[in-house]
């Protein structure tokens, strides 16, 4: 039955369920009193808030004060904890950079990846489409190692220090070192045939992000010497001095190795007399450096070697060269060279370049730096990547060295090409933004891992590890102000899932601020998110309504189109009917009115408040004992009311009430014979109806009805008299 | 890594953030409630911008009204009474908090209170220490003083079980999350108790048709049904094929999937995936993150866990958060 905790051997994913051990916090909560409970409540993403609540003392010690503020004592504290493994070498305004810079290339790919998956749709040959494909991964790589830092070698300047073989540069991240290694064997697959090249260059730019494992590295070594450099007199003399050689020599730092070598005593002006032969074998292995044939397409700028594009040519270069080496080693010059440590140190780059292992050994000193050795001096042509993999394991073998550090795990899980631990290191050393954006070069041209990470799991809900990782990243997208406006293009690209967790996301927002609401509801829009939007401007709505702001609360619960709701606040406008209402309020009523009555097809009983309106104005315009239009259109106004079958009954008495001043106008009466009748059968039904069981009396004095039926009483005989 | 937010007044019992995270209410044992706000949107400054007394008694739960009916909570006090208020301004005055409806004393206390919103309405449901269940309805989506009580019935599924009165010491609800009109509004409900057939955790469901509420799964296995429940968590569904609820008994946290259509019994197939031990003693309470992905739990070790599963479907306890002074 498919939700069965799997069988491990069974699994889905041929990948052990490594169940690692909790993560551990601290919350520093700063309390002194025992704490009696703990209380949780998720904030946006992946924040958790936690409110830590203390022991209260005796009660009937402290209830005296109730007042006292001020040397009130803490009862608890509540903290926020962010549960995110961002990744801790890049500080959090960096870390923004890159999610905000990642966002355009990764939204254009997505949109490139539907427009190719329409297209496959149609019957068309699509030969050339797996071409283009790279070509668009490896654009969208390029644009976020770009994001990642500088490039790692620095324009190279006119005027240099001699003394100068190791140019400082910005420290590089292993984030961008983990993107290029993903980028050299998922995506760069035209240059694939110069791997071992790519990969010298790799370890150039990065050799120092293996320090703090138990080895020196080249880079740390060569750091040493920069610094005693520029103190040393006779260079040769120092045994560091060729190490360091030698070291460069076995990583192929092809520059540093010859700008070491000139800086040899023999080549000074006053030396070069008497240490001629020494000189010359000097500048010979500066010479022999400086044309190692390369295999590559072309050489980084001042960069030194020969390249060759194509296998044969540099397998002949590469014989023609071993060949000077070997010619170089046997020479008869060696015996002219009195000075001890550069016929040493000479003798050991030879060796090196010969492919020497115990030379290439004692040159390196992190195993990665061996394999890159063995790559150049050993087994220069290319192998596959299981025969790179074996390589590492006997590197690290011979290095002692089994611990792996996040990078290290990374490129061993990439030539054991092994898709989940390459994941599960990306996961676990560079958190979620490298997880949902690598997997785009994973799955470049890589069928088995593209079925891996797009196949749809039960274990996951139904959705594909691309997804997942897509969800989990946009979580933690929305856990800071700054960001989540940006999660909302990844959950997009969350075919099944991803629109759901945006509406929980939406629905999160505070509505108060004008400013967020809009651009909430801009999103709903952009999205088709109706219902979620109506939610939004309904909980807007109430807010605004329920805090005085009235006509706001009506406007946003109209956009919502919340019938249920605009129906009841329409009854409760008839609560002011027969009240005398100052000014200022009445002007408020009728500014609901107006609101609400654009929408006509709200609530029957706006019809009656409209008319009413009209009435109550008429009747506040009514100034003096003078008949002027305002009177007719009062009186025509209460006939209207009073003949509508749709004005509720209990409403009848306050506007008869409310008409007194027409009713009992000084002078000749205003309503006619025919008028009064129909408002005293009114009147006499509605003394009939106050004997029924389930009258509700109105709120008016008690002599209302009374003084309503005298006036018109009054009214009639005038008028009978008038006519 | 851990941020400030706000210190909490002395005696304070209880805590609650509102739908946004942006306002706090919190209860204390002199019968205090206590709101606390940020003035800014995305800020973390809290200020205690309200206090009102609302009760004699201790608060010893604070539940926020969902916000499409305002801004309000329901507090429940130690006397086993609860009220509700709510924030408004009325006739031009400013802002205040103020008692829309104390709901009357009854010789059963209430344990744990609710709310769900269904396709157009308000629903509270409410666990009394009786083991009975009351369901009330808003009548008017304007005025929170207007309910109507809708159902009434106790946690178990056979009638026999309804005439014995158990004594329950707490009890847990949560709604799912579910919002959309083909889904019928249901919860899960579990109680401490020391009657076994009120205890295990049950999925009610409102039957539109006949207008009641029906028990449609029974989330305990054969020989667990009497295990006390501490807390339920009914997870958020973001497109999962099933649904996810958490229960936490003495035994242990169980999460159990919960299939999304009824047998032809009108029951829902229930599968339990996960049985996590790590909190010794009682839990005080689970709280699902918005995708439903992770479990955060606090129980009595005075410990914050939080679970997962992993992608083998294998649910592990992914990070503890420990408190020192």
């Amino acid at each position: 039955m498919p939700g069965r905790v799997p069988d491990p051997g069974n699994a889905l994913v041929p990948f052990t369920p490594e169940v690692r051990d909790p993560v551990v916090y601290t919350i520093h909560h700063g309390l002194r009193r025992p704490v009696s409970r703990l209380s949780i409540s998720w904030s946006r993403g992946n924040c958790l808030r936690v409110s830590v609540l203390c022991q209260h003392d005796n009660i009937s010690e402290s209830c005296g004060d109730a007042s006292g503020n001020s040397n009130e004592e803490i009862g608890g504290k509540v903290v926020e904890v962010k549960l995110s493994s961002e990744h801790g070498e890049i500080d959090d305004a960096h870390n923004r950079m890159i999610a905000y810079g990642s966002v355009s290339p990764f939204a254009h790919l997505q949109s490139r990846k539907n427009y190719v998956s329409m297209l496959s749709k149609m019957p068309m040959p699509s030969s050339s489409y797996h071409v283009d494909w790279l070509e668009h991964v490896m654009e969208y790589s390029k644009d976020i190692n770009s994001l990642l830092g500088n490039p790692k070698l620095p324009p190279s300047s006119g005027i240099e220090d001699p003394k100068t073989v190791l140019k400082m540069v910005e420290e590089p991240t292993s984030l961008k070192a983990a993107w290029e290694l993903m980028e050299i064997f998922y995506v760069d697959k035209q240059r694939q045939s110069w791997l071992p090249e790519r990969l010298v260059d790799w370890l150039a730019g990065y050799d120092s992000l293996l320090l703090g494992t138990e080895s020196t590295t080249v880079h740390s070594k060569l750091v040493d010497l920069q610094r005693e450099l520029v103190n040393l007199q006779a260079t040769e003399d120092n045994p560091k001095y060729w190490e360091g050689i030698s070291s460069a020599l076995a990583v192929g730092w092809l520059e540093i190795v010859v700008k070491l070598l000139r800086l040899h005593g023999s080549y000074q002006l006053d030396q070069l007399g008497n240490r001629e032969a020494e000189n010359g074998l000097v500048e010979a292995i500066a010479v022999l450096v400086s044309k190692m044939p390369l295999m590559r397409p072309e050489l980084r700028d001042g960069s030194l070697g020969e390249c060759y594009k194509t296998k044969p040519d540099f397998v002949k270069a590469w014989e023609k060269w071993r060949g000077q080496i070997t010619k170089l080693d046997c020479s008869g010059f060696w015996v002219m060279c009195d000075h001890h440590p550069t016929k040493e140190g000479l003798k050991n780059m030879l060796q090196i370049m010969l492919g020497n292992v115990s030379g290439l050994n004692s040159a390196t000193g992190h195993w990665m730096e061996l394999f890159i050795s063995h790559l150049l001096y050993v087994r220069p042509f290319n192998m596959g990547l299981e025969g790179m993999y074996n390589l590492a394991q006997k590197c690290m073998q011979s290095k002692q060295m089994f611990k792996n550090d996040s990078l290290m795990g990374l490129f061993l899980g990439i030539l054991g090409e092994n898709t989940e631990v390459v994941l599960a290191e990306c996961s676990r050393a560079f958190g979620p933004w490298m997880v949902a954006h690598s997997i785009e070069l994973l799955t470049a041209g890589n069928n088995q891992a593209e079925i891996l990470l797009h196949e749809e799991r039960y274990n996951l809900g139904g959705i594909s590890m691309e997804e997942l990782y897509r969800l989990v990243y946009a979580q933690i997208l929305s856990s800071h102000a700054l960001t989540s406006q940006i999660a909302p293009i990844y959950l997009a690209s969350c075919s099944k899932q991803g629109m759901v967790l945006l509406e929980i996301l939406l629905y999160k927002q505070a509505v108060q601020h004008n400013q967020t609401l809009l651009k909430n509801l801009e999103i709903c829009r952009l999205y088709g998110l109706e219902s979620i939007s109506s939610d939004i401007m309904k909980i807007a709505g109430m807010y605004h309504w329920k805090h005085g702001r009235k006509g706001c609360g009506v406007f946003w619960l109209q956009q919502a189109q919340d019938e249920i709701r605009l129906n009841r606040i329409a009854h409760q406008l008839f609560d002011f009917v027969g009240k005398s209402i100052s000014d200022e309020s009445f002007k408020r009523w009728e500014g609901l009115i107006e609101l609400l009555g654009s929408e006509t097809r709200t609530a029957g009983g706006l019809e009656f408040l409209h008319k009413y309106r009209d009435f109550k104005k008429s009747l506040q315009q009514i100034q003096g004992g003078k008949v002027t239009d305002a009177t007719r259109q009062a009186v025509d106004s209460l006939m209207l009311l009073m003949k509508n079958p749709s004005t509720p009954q209990r409403f009848w008495l306050p506007l008869l009430h409310d008409s007194l001043k027409l009713i009992s106008w000084p002078g000749r009466p205003l309503l006619n014979v025919a008028q009064t009748n129909v408002l005293l059968i009114k009147l006499q039904g509605l003394s009939f109806a106050r004997l029924q069981p389930n009258f509700s009396e109105v709120d008016l004095p008690p002599h209302a009805l009374s003084s309503v039926r005298l006036a018109l009483a009054t009214n009639l005989g005038r008028a009978i008299l008038e006519e | 890594m851990e941020k400030s937010l706000i210190s909490l007044g002395e005696r304070t019992n209880c805590s609650s953030w509102n739908y946004c995270g942006q306002r706090l209410a919190t209860g204390s044992i002199d019968g205090t409630l206590s709101i606390f706000d940020s003035p800014e949107p995305d800020s973390s400054a809290f200020t205690c911008t309200s206090k009102s007394k609302v009760h004699e008694a201790s608060v010893e739960k604070v539940i926020w009204v969902p916000p499409e009916y305002g801004d309000a909570v329901a507090c429940i006090c130690t006397d086993g009474t609860f009220s509700l208020w709510e924030e408004v301004e009325e006739d031009g005055q400013s802002l205040k908090w103020k008692l829309c409806k104390c709901f009357e004393r009854t010789a059963a206390v209430v344990l744990d209170l609710q709310f769900g919103i269904s396709i157009s309405n308000l629903r509270m449901v409410v666990a009394y220490s009786d083991g009975h269940v009351k369901v009330y309805e808003l009548l008017d989506p304007l005025e929170l003083n207007k309910w109507q009580l809708q159902a009434e019935f106790q946690n178990v599924i056979d009638s026999i079980s309804g005439f014995q009165k158990p004594s329950c010491l707490s009890a847990s609800i949560s709604w799912s999350h579910q919002r959309s009109e083909s889904f019928q509004s249901s919860f899960v409900l579990g109680f401490n108790s020391d009657l076994p057939q009120f205890n295990s955790s049950k999925v009610w469901e409102f039957d539109e048709a006949h207008q009641r509420w029906l028990p449609v799964a029974e989330l305990a296995l054969p020989g667990d049904k009497g295990d006390q429940v501490y807390a339920v968590a009914w997870a958020p569904n973001i497109g999962r094929p099933y649904e996810i609820v958490a229960v936490a008994t003495n035994k242990g946290i169980a999460i159990w999937h919960l299939g999304l259509n009824p047998d032809t019994d009108g029951r829902l197939s229930v599968d339990k995936v996960a049985l996590l031990s790590g909190h010794e003693d009682e839990v005080w309470q689970m709280e699902w993150d918005m995708s439903g992905m992770t479990l955060a739990t606090t129980g009595s070790d005075g410990v914050v866990r939080l679970w997962q599963s992993n992608l083998n479907g294998v649910w592990h306890e992914q990070a503890t958060l420990e408190s020192t002074p």
